[in-house]
């Protein structure tokens, strides 16, 4: 039909062609990134939404304490945990190292399957090949009968699995196993032991007058902290008759931070001053041993004795008399009659049962040694890190002839064994802990393994222990029988009473009663005479050296884990690096500025590390953190610092616990690190940042109010507790709903968004500094970590920065929210030792202001105030000024210096699988783009859609943030201060109430509630 | 025709020839003019080795550019909370450079000042230059170049805009308005100029676009009298910029509450500041160019006599400014505003300001000595010392002022890195290859206005050094401004 000529192009073939060409445009312009799975299912299984997330309850790995989780899943993957609120002992709390469960999930130093040693190397085999190799070997021993002198050391734990690996042990003809923590407080739960005749008797805050901590780090480590800090926050809170805390030790921990009066006595020096108080010393003989005033032991035992049954003293210490103090402690308790009142041996806790000495090991060590031990059994213990070295373990351990590992990770220990049976985390895992007689948290995996076999991709897997267990018995025809079962939950739910429709509901709980499903072997506890450790006061040297558990890291479990790497110690704000406190009248003696390298040389051996100039350690002591120096580990934590084990003395107290204290020389060396500190003032120059009142005047008449409103400015009182007028009627107060014609141009136009003011308070009497709430900031909101060896910057073209924290020392942290310690008083402490110092938590992170100075400035909109009184930042829109950050008086507005997000980057901050706990709600960002916090603007938003989902109003307290949610001592409060229901609108009309900074008129939406300082318990008449 | 449009009774062009220090005693006549400026063009092996050196310094900034892009600005050495750093201070040296020019050849232009004449040439293309230097940084210095337009008002289809209450918004408006403007005024200047190149040129295609450059300036009464008005006219338009570009620089920190920052005694310091690196810069580049090209009788100690005293008066301003800034820190009561002061000068950072005052507020007192300010060998040692204390003063106010703010807990440090450096060392590279690339291109000095204050070789002339007969007197050796 066409009547044109043949030349030229058809209608046809021109849109033919455009067609295609355009398609391929299209295609190029769209194909440049690679196509990724967005969505691991490809048959979701019925009960999961696509980007909803579903919660899964079991219980914390991390320690001996049991804390309840929930495991926030999202389309398969785990991205956060939570406490779970309905737990009994955290009571939806969670701390930092509970948090990096995550990053110990996806860890890139898994092990993807199990490895056989060859040479110095591992190499990748079957599973199949591995069972066979084990069952070989154990069918050697046996043949051997040499059954009986296999040892298998397992990481503490209670609950079922302890006892199916004993019985599964026994059934070989092989001895019970070890349970070992190298953080465990083994003397005083000897104490515990003698004097109340249980492991860890349940203390009582709430019903103390007067707490007694001889080096009991109960905020920071020792024994259950996250159940403890709220418990204690709980009973501060009180304010009026709120227990009063003396801390009596070397060197001020946390813990000792947060004491109303630091006793800095002498190491081992703690006996002294209970039998002072026991009267069975006299102070003046008790001062002289623990260089404590005797004014001050005098005060000390007035105020036990005025306290009556509400003392509770604690003991923590790890001298070679620590269980004796530990006794001695008990005996405070005991004549005060607080027994039953703030100390209950009646409801204990269960977490430290059936627990292995330090002695223990050695013993085994010993017998390794001595080449009479065919067959090792390791469980993620590392005894290799968390020994000293002249325990001897290493050279010990690798007379064994065959050692199979079952921990997940390359660590010290795993690296020396031969077979490599990788576990599965505890997140991908069934199980239970005993958390108190008669109450079992019940374990349940979050998702599947991360590491599946997978033929693709040439991986085995990892699988859970009792099912590898499983797998050998039935390899063995004698014992096949009694290990009929599927795998160790199949077993599991056999043995569980009521079976697997009451082990579902249970599951649901998390919680239920009874005790393990299997009782452990019994194993004769080594005896060995605690004179196995040579007496302080035997020892030589010029200074007490006390080596500590890092509150991040603990002994070293958790320097594999970068957000633990990344998080300041809470004391000393120092990352990715080990160091040696001295004080600084030492140091101006000796010449040291911080950052001089200090060598520390003990009769054990010697350590070299930066000084950092403390007031809180005596002037006579230095004090090093664990947690640092390992050989393997992985890549965020091998090369890293010193192990302070090194400088320890195989020695052990009476109940076979290693010494943490010791005597040594100090010496300056020629070397000088910076230090990778967050810190950049120890003091506030006035600058009421951390405000703090007495509880006298607290509890006073009361003071006039301070009125608060600032003459023109009519909207000042928005809100009479928070003074928050919105910056030009963000809210849209003054709108007119009817405009039409100009729309969102019309200066009157409402927005539409509901009336609201998101604001928090944070109390500064309940915070602690235990920074959990840092971490649970990382996880939920993807904040790069940026102090691993390889995220440093070039020196020059070629040579890159390495040290460890290296962009910290740059000050380039992205910690959205920081806990700021800032010391108060004792300003002459360079020539002048004083315990009297105040410490003040304050944590910082976006204040949010009615009116932000950082909103003018940005050229391009990238932040400005939302509708809800949000200070909001749009990375997609930013062009990376970073003025805001110049006008930010709070400084909380962090840059993205490199691509941390980028995979393709050197710096990339989640090297594969650690992208998979990315949060999905919160946009990865990409170098070049400024951050900040956002009061989680994706929870708040996920909290409207529910209620709008749900046709009804948000309800008050329906959600918090993830800081909040974290905070075990229950001190940050986040809500609509709009709206008089919610919390947060009751708790800013506190009498303690202020902003930071409020003369800049910045009309802040964090309200901080001022510490309450208490008078010091002790005070001796000339303090 | 007439040669000189001020004599013909337009009464707005041509300096007061009776002024001391606008005479050119050693300048006979035109020919000699045409013959000596063009004597400066053509390229020498001299001027390429320069050219060489400035290519290279332009290169290693063009290099670690694409390397900052690559990488992210970590490369650089930014320690928050100082999130400014070299690029900020090296934007506001550039632009402070950039002052000079447009106040010579517009301002002072106004004020008929005679001496500008001779150096105003100069001091517009390096006012452009250094316009052109400036404007690179803040795109370097930002986290996304790439993404730099968005702060460009440009319709788009989702109706976003700049933010028109950010300083740094106006800084595009300011920056672009006054490149703009000093480009302008710099191309009409020179097209009477670009006429007499093109009639002197013999290559036929140079000559072709010369004549396009000169846009067929044909020397007529017509043309003149248009010129005359648009100089004018841009001389005015000018003059406000001068003040206002500065003006807003300042404001990128005034505007902020920085202790440090927040002062409104910014806008009237920076342009002082500006006008005084501006003419030592000058200086950089003039006495040099005076001695290399054998222009000293061009520019005569009478001319550098002249721009000393405007150096000792902004001298005078800045150094008064540096001293108020302390006085309001004190009187105003605000903490950190006077820990900030306090430590500007005695704590982490002193030496940087103790550098500032010493070039910026002693050295220049010397002076007040006539021998000193008509001996180029010292006004070119003082000049480099005001250019270092000048970056300085910049140095002092942007990273002092964000290492040590409110939050004492985030007070930090700063050290740039070699980033950092190259790139300052690249500008300058790019400063003078388009600086050298122009000295062989274009007069370095306005012929045509040259021109102007020589007396033309009539017998109804009565400029010094010409009888009344039109011959040459004989060279006086004592004419002012020429020996002593």
């Amino acid at each position: 039909m066409s009547t044109k000529t043949e030349t030229g192009v058809k209608r046809r073939e021109f849109l033919k062609i455009l067609g295609a060409a355009g398609a391929s445009t299209a295609v190029v312009g769209c194909s440049s990134e690679k196509v990724g799975k967005l969505i691991p299912y490809v048959t979701s299984p019925d009960n999961t939404v696509p980007g909803v997330s579903q919660y899964y309850a079991t219980t914390c790995g991390e320690c001996a304490t049991g804390c309840g989780i929930l495991a926030e899943t999202r389309d398969g993957r785990t991205i956060k945990l939570e406490g779970n609120p309905d737990h009994p002992l955290n009571r939806g709390a969670i701390c930092a190292t509970g948090l990096s469960a995550v990053q110990g999930l996806y860890n890139p130093d898994r092990f993807d399957g199990p490895r056989l040693k060859n040479g110095a190397k591992f190499d990748n085999i079957s599973w199949d090949k591995a069972y066979e190799l084990l069952a070989q070997k154990m069918g050697e021993v046996k043949s051997r009968g040499q059954a009986a002198n296999v040892v298998f050391i397992n990481q503490h734990e209670t609950g079922t699995l302890p006892g199916f690996i004993d019985g599964w042990l026994s059934a070989q003809g092989m001895p019970a196993h070890y349970s070992v923590d190298s953080e465990a407080p083994l003397a005083t739960i000897a104490a515990n032991q003698k004097a109340y005749g249980v492991e860890w008797p349940k203390i009582e805050f709430g019903a103390a007058k007067l707490v007694l901590s001889f080096g009991a780090d109960f905020l920071d480590g020792w024994g259950s902290d996250v159940p403890d800090s709220m418990d204690w926050a709980d009973a501060r809170a009180k304010l009026v008759g709120a227990p009063t805390l003396v801390y009596i030790g070397g060197r001020r921990s946390l813990t000792g931070l947060n004491a109303d009066q630091w006793i800095a006595c002498k190491p081992g020096g703690e006996m002294a001053i209970c039998e002072a108080i026991t009267g069975k010393q006299t102070a003046a003989a008790a001062a002289e041993a623990s260089g404590v005033a005797v004014a001050t032991i005098e005060a000390l035992t007035a105020a036990v004795k005025a306290a009556g049954n509400g003392v509770l003293a604690l003991c923590g210490v790890s001298s070679t008399d620590a269980v004796e103090c530990g006794v001695m402690v008990a005996e405070i308790n005991k004549a005060n009659g607080s027994v039953g009142v703030t100390i209950k041996p009646a409801s204990p806790q269960a977490g430290f049962k059936g627990i292995a000495s330090y002695a223990d090991l050695v013993a085994v060590s010993e017998r390794m040694n001595a080449g009479s031990v065919p067959l090792a059994f390791v469980r993620h213990a590392n005894p290799a890190h968390t020994m000293p070295k002249t325990a001897g373990f290493r050279d010990a351990f690798a007379k064994v002839p065959f050692k199979v590992a079952f921990s997940m990770v390359p660590d010290e220990t795993a690296s020396m064994c031969d077979l490599i049976l990788p576990d599965n985390h505890w997140l991908e895992s069934f199980g239970d802990a005993e958390i108190s007689t008669g109450v079992m948290s019940l374990q349940q995996p979050s998702m599947d393994a991360v590491f599946q076999a997978d033929a693709g991709l040439k991986i085995e897997g990892t699988r859970a222990t009792g099912d590898v267990l499983i797998e050998i018995a039935k390899k063995d025809t004698a014992l096949a029988s009694k290990y009929n079962v599927a795998d160790y939950r199949a077993w599991y739910i056999s043995k569980y009473a009521g079976g697997s429709t009451a082990y579902a509901v249970a599951l649901t709980k998390a919680t239920s009663a009874g005790s393990p499903l299997m009782t452990r072997g019994s194993r004769s506890s080594t005896t060995m005479a605690a004179s196995a450790a040579p007496a302080l006061s035997a020892q030589t040297g010029d200074f007490y050296v006390q080596v500590f558990a890092s509150p991040t890291l603990g002994h070293g479990g958790g320097a594999n884990k970068p957000w633990l790497q990344e998080l300041p110690d809470p004391v000393t704000k120092i990352a990715w690096q080990s160091w040696v406190e001295i004080h600084p009248q030492t140091a101006k003696k000796m010449g040291v500025m911080e950052g001089d390298h200090l060598k520390v040389e003990t009769a054990a051996g010697s350590v070299t590390a930066p000084a950092y100039i403390y007031m809180g350690v005596r002037p006579d002591t230095v004090a090093i953190s664990l947690g640092q120096g390992h050989t393997a580990y992985g890549r965020f934590a091998i090369n890293i610092g010193v192990n302070a084990f090194d400088l320890l003395a195989s020695g052990w107290n009476s109940a076979g616990g290693l010494s943490l204290i010791t005597k040594g020389k100090v010496s300056k060396t020629a070397d000088h690190s910076q230090m990778v500190t967050t810190e950049g003032s120890a003091r506030q120059h006035g600058r009421g940042i951390g405000q703090a009142m007495d509880v006298a005047e607290l509890n006073g008449p009361a003071v006039e109010e301070h009125e608060h409103d600032i003459p023109g400015l009519p909207s000042a009182a928005f809100l009479p507790g928070l003074k928050s007028p919105v910056a030009a009627d963000a809210q849209g107060d003054f709108a007119d709903s009817e405009s039409k014609s100009l729309g969102m141009y019309d200066p009157k136009h409402s927005s539409g968004a509901e009336h609201r003011r998101w604001a928090m308070t944070i109390d500064l009497a309940r915070c602690t500094g235990c920074s959990a709430c840092v971490t649970a900031c990382y996880s939920e909101n993807n904040i790069p970590t940026v102090g691993a060896p390889y995220q440093g910057r070039a020196l020059s073209p070629g040579t890159w920065d390495e040290r460890p924290g290296a962009n910290i020392i740059k000050g380039r942290e992205m910690a959205w929210l920081r806990i700021e310690r800032y010391y108060e008083g004792n300003e002459n402490t360079e020539n002048e030792f004083s315990a009297d110092f105040d410490t003040r938590f304050v944590p910082m992170m976006c204040q949010h202001c009615g009116n932000a100075p950082c909103e003018p400035v940005c050229p391009v909109y990238a932040t400005y105030h939302s509708p809800d009184g949000l200070n909001v930042q749009v990375y997609n829109r930013c062009v990376g000024t970073r003025y805001c950050s110049n006008n930010c008086p709070y400084k909380v507005r962090y840059f993205n210096w490199f691509g941390y997000g980028e995979p393709e980057r050197k710096q990339y901050a989640w090297p594969s699988p650690m992208h998979w706990g990315l949060n999905p709600d919160v946009t990865v960002r990409g170098k070049g783009v400024m951050e900040k916090c956002t009061f989680c603007v994706q929870r708040i938003r996920e909290g409207e859609h529910r209620a709008a989902a749900e046709g009804r109003p948000m309800k008050a307290d329906e959600f918090t943030t993830a800081c909040a949610s974290a905070c075990p001592s229950r001190a940050i409060i986040f809500g609509d201060a709009a709206d008089a229901e919610w919390s947060v609108s009751k708790m800013a009309y506190d009498r303690r109430a202020y902003h930071v900074f409020e003369e800049l008129n910045t009309f802040t939406a964090v309200v901080y509630l001022k510490k309450v300082n208490h008078p010091a318990p002790a005070a001796s008449a000339k303090a | 025709m007439a040669i000189n449009p001020a004599s013909a009774g337009m009464g707005v062009r041509g300096p007061n020839i009776a002024s001391a220090d606008v005479q050119l005693p050693a300048v006979r006549d035109y020919e000699q003019v045409d013959r000596e400026i063009m004597g400066t063009l053509g390229f020498t092996k001299k001027w390429f080795m320069g050219l060489l050196i400035a290519v290279f310094f332009m290169l290693i900034g063009a290099s670690a550019w694409t390397y900052q892009i690559y990488w992210g600005l970590g490369q650089a050495g930014y320690e928050p909370p100082v999130m400014w750093g070299v690029y900020i201070i090296t934007f506001v040296f550039w632009v402070g450079i950039g002052h000079a020019g447009t106040l010579i050849s517009a301002i002072l232009y106004l004020f008929r000042a005679g001496f500008r004449t001779s150096i105003y040439r100069a001091a517009e293309a390096m006012t452009v230059f250094a316009v052109m230097t400036a404007g690179l940084f803040p795109i370097i210095h930002i986290g996304r170049p790439w993404k730099f337009f968005w702060l460009i008002p440009y319709p788009n289809w989702r109706l976003l805009w700049p933010n028109f209450k950010s300083p740094l918004v106006w800084d595009v408006f300011a920056i672009s308005t006054y490149l703009t403007i000093s480009t302008t005024f710099l191309f009409i200047g020179l097209i009477p100029d670009i006429a007499v190149l093109r009639d002197k040129e013999t290559n036929p295609m140079r000559k072709r676009l010369l004549g396009v450059l000169s846009l067929g300036w044909r020397n007529s009464d017509r043309e003149w009298r248009h010129f005359a008005k648009a100089y004018l006219f841009l001389a005015a338009f000018s003059t406000p910029l001068v003040l206002s570009v500065h003006s807003v620089v300042s404001f990128d920190f005034a505007m902020a509450l920085t202790p440090g920052w927040h002062a409104s005694i910014f806008p009237p310091y920076f342009v002082a500041g500006a006008i005084f690196s501006g003419f030592a810069m000058v200086w950089t580049i003039a006495i040099p160019m005076r001695k290399w090209f054998k222009l000293e009788h061009y520019i005569t100690l009478n001319h550098l006599d002249a721009t000393a005293k405007v150096v000792l008066f902004t001298s005078m301003v800045v150094g008064c400014a540096y001293m108020i800034e302390f006085f309001v820190a004190w009187y105003s009561g605000v903490r950190a505003e006077q820990e900030f002061f306090w430590n500007r000068v005695f704590g982490q950072w002193y030496w940087a300001a103790w550098i500032m005052l010493l070039c910026n507020m002693a050295l220049p007192m010397s002076l007040w000595s006539q021998k000193l300010r008509r001996n180029p060998t010292w006004l070119f040692i003082l000049s480099i010392f005001i250019n270092i204390g000048m970056w300085y003063e910049r140095f002092v106010i942007v990273v002092p002022s964000l290492s040590h703010e409110f939050e004492p807990w985030q007070w930090g440090s700063y050290t740039p890195s070699w980033i950092d450096m190259s790139f300052l060392v690249g500008s300058f590279g790019w400063f003078f290859m388009w600086f050298l690339l122009f000295v062989k291109q274009m007069p370095v000095m306005a012929i045509a206005e040259l021109k102007e204050i020589i007396a033309p070789r009539t017998k109804f002339a009565h400029a010094h050094g010409v009888d009344t007969h039109g011959t040459h007197a004989e060279y006086d050796p004592h004419t002012p401004g020429e020996h002593d």
